[in-house]
């Protein structure tokens, strides 16, 4: 009898739970939206590099974009059409005071200035800086629900419940031109994504991959706006 | 560490004593071993309630800013070389005590020179004007504070400095005193131990220093006027 119950239960439990499954990878999708907005020409040779800097923290409530900017510079410089990107801790230290969080120029104006000091543009020639990319945004966690309990007995284990929440990347790309000291455009990446965690005896994790899913959109869009295409 | 009492009770059991009279063996093994034990026990137990050291470690990279054709002498006195910052636990026992003295030193001798045509470091400021220099520059601690992800409720290891920098003639005479604040964090899901997070959020706070004091150096006014003055001579 116990036997039977054993062999009977996944076959009876496991045809709702496919079609769970299925349903929640369908709805566990991330829709990513990308705008750009092109003030100026590009294009890019083999020798020139491209360096991704995100807005450091400078007080205790500010995002820290690093992982996002990592993640941005690996897409940019791998693939098709790979570019030269340089890590961006390379470059803020052979660039020291200039690039620190609370120095760094901001608007349009400030990198004029900057520019304007010779050894500023003698290092930057160096390293052969065509464009700067300022990234700045995060990841919020909104609609969190549902309750999952985990037990633990001589038995056997299991967990019983289901969670949800909703992720929201928002992340903006600001492209400065160093020849030309100016700003050529912009390029916005919001990502949502809703992920599932229902659970009958396993967890089932469905995770929306929201912040990688805006990442690699945001780099590809990139990689194609500094070629100029 | 002046909360955590600790009371050692070197007395024999009672059981133990009546036992040794009438199996003198396994009792002779029990006492000897007895002290060794009690010292286990209090050497773990000020282990734990010790406060815990964080020697600030890092490395600055050279600013690249014209130099200031001076001659300038600095000196690393008491309130910069010795500050020590403890942070207290909740119940008011100590749990990391924060020096910077070194750090803060290698930070000036590396700035510094960067920023005028010949850095002197200094034994005393009364050896000033043997040197030769223009002008004897003093830095000092006024305040540090650590926010700690436990206490904060934030993902990260955060420092703030508050700086008191002086500027005098080689004769002591007055040229510039002002306030510096400097501010470092460091995700704290990045390290394994407190004192690597508690160090590397002191050394982005010595960058953000380093940073705003070489950028901002002659725009403090009245650095500013004095270097006019100079120049006007």
């Amino acid at each position: 009898m116990i036997t039977k119950a054993r062999f009977l239960m996944p076959s009876a439990w496991l045809r709702p739970m496919t079609l769970l499954g299925m349903l929640a990878v369908f709805q566990a999708c991330t829709t990513t939206t990308i705008d750009e907005f092109r003030q100026g020409a590009t294009g890019i040779s083999s020798e020139d590099s491209v360096v991704i800097l995100g807005r450091t923290p400078v007080s205790p409530n500010d995002a820290d974009p690093s992982q996002f900017v990592e993640c941005v510079g690996e897409r940019m410089a791998s693939g098709d059409n790979a570019i030269n990107v340089i890590p961006e801790q390379q470059f803020v230290d052979a660039m020291f005071p200039w690039f620190e969080p609370r120095m760094a120029p901001k608007r349009n104006e400030d990198l004029q200035l900057m520019m304007a000091q010779p050894m500023v543009t003698d290092i930057m020639s160096g390293l052969g800086v065509r464009y700067i990319v300022w990234l700045d945004g995060q990841t919020e966690r909104t609609n969190e629900m549902g309750q999952l309990s985990c037990g633990l007995g001589t038995g056997g284990g299991g967990c019983v419940g289901f969670v949800t929440w909703e992720d929201d990347s928002s992340f903006e790309a600001r492209v400065w031109d160093i020849s030309s000291a100016t700003e050529v455009g912009t390029i916005s990446a919001d990502a949502v994504g809703q992920t599932y965690i229902p659970a009958i005896v396993i967890p089932i994790p469905l995770i929306a991959r929201v912040e990688a899913n805006a990442c690699s959109s945001l780099a590809d869009q990139l990689k194609q706006f500094v070629q100029g295409d | 560490m002046s909360n955590c009492t600790v009371s050692v009770n070197h007395a024999v059991p009672a059981a133990v004593l009546a036992q040794s009279r009438r199996t003198a063996k396994p009792v002779f093994s029990l006492c000897r071993l007895q002290p060794l034990l009690v010292s286990l026990m209090v050497l773990l137990t000020l282990a734990s309630c010790a406060a815990r050291t964080v020697n600030v470690e890092g490395s600055y990279p050279r600013p690249n800013i014209p130099a200031i054709p001076l001659v300038l002498g600095v000196y690393y006195g008491e309130g910069l070389t010795d500050f020590v910052y403890t942070e207290l636990t909740d119940s008011g026992e100590e749990e990391y005590l924060v020096t910077s003295g070194d750090t803060h030193e290698v930070l000036f001798n590396t700035v510094l020179p960067a920023m005028f045509e010949r850095v002197v470091v200094l034994d005393s400021l009364e050896a000033a004007a043997a040197q030769g220099v223009d002008a004897v520059f003093i830095p000092r601690i006024n305040e540090f504070q650590l926010g700690m992800p436990q206490k904060t409720r934030l993902d990260s290891y955060e420092v703030w400095v508050r700086y008191n920098m002086r500027l005098t003639g080689v004769d002591g005479s007055y040229i510039a005193d002002w306030v510096m604040t400097a501010y470092g964090k460091a995700t704290a899901s990045s390290f394994s131990t407190a004192e690597r997070g508690i160090n590397d959020a002191a050394v982005a706070a010595l960058r953000d220093l380093a940073s705003n004091f070489s950028l901002g150096f002659t725009g403090v006014p009245d650095v500013n006027d004095w270097l006019q003055r100079r120049s006007s001579q």
